[in-house]
């Protein structure tokens, strides 16, 4: 098990953070990709704060699906905002990439590398460039780009294509490169094997459109999220999967998705999904210093890897204990905990294991459970299942909403969770300052 | 050396052709294989039906879903089981006996008979065999588990446990043709913890080609902590007469668990051992076995390059054929010097201190040794010979937690036996329950497997890697 890590000399705080709305991939945000979106968010965040551009160090961006001609998106979003002298880069941890940019960001500050840096992440999945097959580029490229040929060589390589049925260029999908296994297809398996029912997921779903619904009506996320202007003028101005009607009546109706006589259908799962979220990160005393009120801190962060081939999705269940023993904490200790919710066969999983004194025997060596999640506690203002789920933005998002959470309410700690492809795990606490 | 037979009765059409024809050709099925070295869950997925009423439960339930397999139990919902589907995700599925869910087919059947107590309880290997051998997949595994005929107290409790060995013999003849194979494994007192790694290995398709034999779990030797992948990692391996055959299919298969490989053989044959060795990162050692310095030279090598040696297989063997009164002298000696004299010489230096603990001794003996050969008087003898050797080795080496075994191949497709004429070779090729011959790997895998941390619980034991011979012990 880890132990509790040494407490920084300098801390790493988060002044606040905002966000671009959550759009379903293919809809509204069409023609913005992930560059525009992150821009939209950075230059929000720096408008929202005052923040003195000149002051600002450097960028940290997470992402998951990039632009083939200009992958490191921090940086051209820093370009694209005039901040030339802002260093900047971009990180991949598939869906944990935006808590992997606020964790490095942290990690500079602390190492005093830096005092002010933006972190946070985007994706468009809207603009996922469609891929040639490899058999293609391997039959056509010699020819087309290999010097001087002939019409014969063109049908030569035509020739070696055939059958033409895998030519085809092929749809995006979110599946693992190991197993060959789409997300959805190994959440099923999860779901099989840990015994969520149909019922219990979609009971979570509603839960979660309910509580992301209050929240709107509550005018809680107004704050985090930016209007996004879209090219022709149009503006949107929140996120629009929330359903607030929704019930378990309504999506039992909905048929599986990922297998004939699955469990996981499109109202139990978090949608493709475009938007770009943003953290300002301070050292606390450059906070003070330009007059920041500090919302929260990175108390630890842990990131684990499980099998692929077993539990894809698992990873959190091993993150998570992980990031409380070092931050010298038990469950029963983080007031508020905050899970992405990937699928919510995933996350009823996870919560299952966190309870299993048999699954923290055999996978953390330890007798007794992580413990028993409080409901009450849980996701309180729903998560990526009814707000979205653009991969690089969601762990920037879940800080965001957290730290504020804290600072609102007055509670002491939150703990984060995420699972991401590769069979990644990622978690982090969050100290109320 | 392909086989023909093997090929052809991968075709469903020649297949039915012979059952309808009623041709008396046999139509042995592919034996399934590893891909790879070994990992972390060999049953990842697969139906294990199984029957844990005995002594064996706790120790059943974790290894089959730790292994990845999804466990259909005849029998009660017990908290060994709920625990263990849990924390592996690996939830059991629940039956009664006889119940068979509508096409449900079985990758393994697995009976817990350790809680036997006389012969009228013989009846539970009909009871839930009897329904569910013929839903039993192909390349399928049968394993059944008792404790020691000879550590029980009661005679009607060791009969029922000795009738496991003659039952299991049975069932492996019967499931041969479809590449199925059968043990029985008897555990000790005490030798629980050992159970898993064996059981890992005889389930998956690493033991592809044993079949219908006994395996005694001990406690003798202490078992170490035994990873499932890289289960040699940074450990040193020698292995004799590594430039062909077996001993380089052992040499790959010992190198690919993260073994460093010192491939010996002798002098002549340098351009085939570096080969071997050049492929798989390991060093060579060109010595005389028969050389009466050649355990001291081997020793210093392994000093000099390791402190210790952690496994060490002896697999050089030659055969010098003759019946018995045509036989010259030298040929007698040379056979029992070269398979059987030196071997012992060569312990004798390497065991005193170049020997880690926990080491691993596998010889080569071979079925032949076991059963007798026209010819192979000589041959025989210095094989049957490591037989005695091994279980007379066994308890003081058990002592440094160190086992020795032998291992006895049957008819592995080398080149040896491709120089067999072609009827001999079809007849010895079809002599046994699988009906083909074992690849060199075959026999490397159960090397590779007693050469394992986990193999503690077998020492002083003969198995053997021959697809279920018809003839032989």
């Amino acid at each position: 098990m880890s132990k509790k890590q040494a407490s920084p000399p300098r801390r790493a705080v988060i002044v606040g953070g905002v966000r671009t709305p959550f759009v379903k991939a293919f809809q509204e945000l069409l023609k913005l990709d992930t560059i525009g979106l992150g821009k939209i968010a950075v230059s929000a965040l720096i408008e929202k704060y005052h923040l003195d551009r000149a002051k600002l160090e450097g960028v940290v961006w997470g992402g998951v699906i990039f632009p083939g001609g200009a992958p490191n998106v921090g940086r051209e979003i820093a370009l694209d905002l005039g901040l030339h002298h802002v260093e900047a880069m971009t990180c991949s941890r598939a869906c944990a990439s935006s808590l992997q940019a606020v964790t490095i960001a942290a990690a500079m500050i602390e190492r005093g590398d830096a005092d002010i840096v933006i972190a946070g992440g985007s994706d468009s999945t809207s603009n996922a460039e469609i891929k040639l097959p490899q058999k293609v580029v391997h039959a056509l490229a010699p020819v087309t780009m290999g010097g001087k040929s002939g019409a014969m060589d063109y049908f030569q390589a035509l020739a070696q294509l055939a059958p033409f049925t895998d030519i085809l260029p092929q749809a995006p999908a979110v599946a693992e490169r190991s197993t060959g296994e789409k997300m959805g297809e190994a959440c099923e398996r999860m779901a099989t094997r840990n015994e969520i029912s149909r019922e219990d997921q979609d009971a979570f779903a509603v839960r979660s459109h309910h509580r992301a619904a209050a929240a709107v009506a509550a005018d809680r996320f107004l704050d985090e999220i930016t209007p996004v202007t879209l090219p022709g003028g149009k503006k949107v101005f929140a996120d629009t999967m929330i359903r607030a009607d929704t019930s378990v009546d309504k999506i039992a109706k909905l048929r599986p998705v990922f297998a004939r006589k699955g469990t996981l259908t499109a109202a139990n799962s978090s949608p493709l999904t475009d938007g770009a979220a943003a953290v300002l990160m301070m050292s606390e005393e450059a906070a003070r210093a330009l007059g920041y009120t500090p919302k929260a801190a990175l108390r630890s962060w842990a990131y684990v890897g499980v099998d692929p081939a077993d539990q894809l999705l698992m990873g959190p269940a091993l993150a998570m204990p992980k990031a409380l023993a070092r931050a010298g904490m038990s469950l029963k200790d983080a007031d508020l905990v905050d899970m992405h919710e990937a699928f919510a066969a995933q996350v009823l999983s996870v919560v299952k294991m966190l309870g299993s004194a048999a699954f923290a025997k055999a996978r953390l060596g330890q007798d007794q459970a992580v413990g028993e999640i409080d409901m009450d506690r849980f996701n309180v203002h729903g998560g990526s299942i009814a707000i979205g789920h653009p991969f690089g933005a969601t762990g920037a998002r879940m800080i965001t909403t957290m730290a504020n959470e804290l600072h609102l309410t007055g509670k002491q700690t939150a703990l984060l969770g995420i699972c991401a492809a590769g069979g990644l795990g990622g978690a982090a606490v969050l100290e109320a300052i | 050396m392909s086989d023909l037979l093997v090929d052809l009765s991968q075709n469903p059409l020649f297949k039915q052709t012979v059952k309808n024809l009623g041709l008396p050709i046999p139509t042995p099925q592919k034996l399934a294989r590893p891909r790879g070295p070994w990992v972390d869950r060999p049953l990842h997925d697969k139906v294990v039906v199984v029957r844990a009423a005995g002594e064996l439960e706790g120790a059943l339930a974790e290894t089959l879903t730790r292994a990845g397999a999804n466990p259909h139990v005849i029998g009660e919902r017990t908290e060994a089981w709920r625990a263990a589907g849990e924390a592996y995700g690996r939830p059991a599925r629940f039956f009664d006996v006889g119940e068979i869910p509508e096409g449900l087919r079985a990758a393994a059947l697995v009976l817990d008979a350790t809680g036997l107590a006389n012969p009228a309880d013989l009846r539970a290997l009909y009871d839930f065999f009897h329904p569910w051998i013929g839903g039993l997949r192909s390349c399928g595994r049968i394993v059944v588990l008792g404790r020691p005929p000879l550590e029980l107290s009661e005679p009607l409790a060791a009969a029922a446990a000795g009738a496991l060995e003659g039952f299991i013999r049975s069932v492996a003849k019967e499931i041969g043709r479809k590449g199925s194979t059968a043990h029985v494994v008897y555990v000790s007192q005490g030798a629980e913890p050992r159970v898993e790694p064996l059981l890992r290995f005889l389930l998956s398709d690493r033991a592809a080609f044993l079949s219908g034999q006994p395996w005694y779990v001990t406690k003798s030797a202490k078992l170490t902590p035994a990873p499932t992948t890289r289960v040699l990692d940074g450990k040193a391996a020698l292995v004799t007469g590594a430039a062909r055959g077996i001993g380089a299919a052992t040499a790959k298969l010992l190198a690919d668990e993260g073994a460093h490989v010192i491939c010996l053989d002798r002098p002549g044959d340098e351009a085939y051992a570096s080969k071997v060795a050049r492929e798989i990162g390991g060093s060579t050692l060109m010595v005389d076995i028969t050389d009466p310095e050649a355990g001291e030279v081997i020793a210093r090598e392994i000093s000099a390059r390791f402190g210790k040696l952690d496994v060490l297989v002896h697999n050089a063997g030659i055969t010098r054929d003759k019946t018995l009164g045509r036989m010259k002298p030298e040929w007698w000696d040379m056979a029992v010097d070269v398979n059987l004299g030196a071997i012992t010489r060569i312990n004798e230096v390497l065991l005193k201190e170049h020997i880690a603990s926990h080491g691993r001794v596998i010889c080569l003996s071979s079925v032949a040794g076991l059963a007798g050969n026209v010819g192979q008087t000589n041959y025989a003898a210095s094989k049957a010979g490591l037989v005695g050797y091994v279980r007379a080795m066994a308890p003081s080496l058990a002592k440094r937690g160190v086992t020795i075994n032998a291992v006895a191949p049957g008819f592995i497709e080398t080149r040896l036996t491709a120089a067999i004429p072609v009827v001999t070779r079809e007849v010895g090729r079809r002599l046994s329950a699988l009906g083909q011959g074992g690849l060199p790997s075959d026999v490397g895998e159960l090397i590779s497997f007693l050469a394992s941390p986990g193999a503690a619980g077998i020492t002083g034991q003969v198995m053997r890697a021959c697809g279920g011979m018809f003839i032989g012990a």
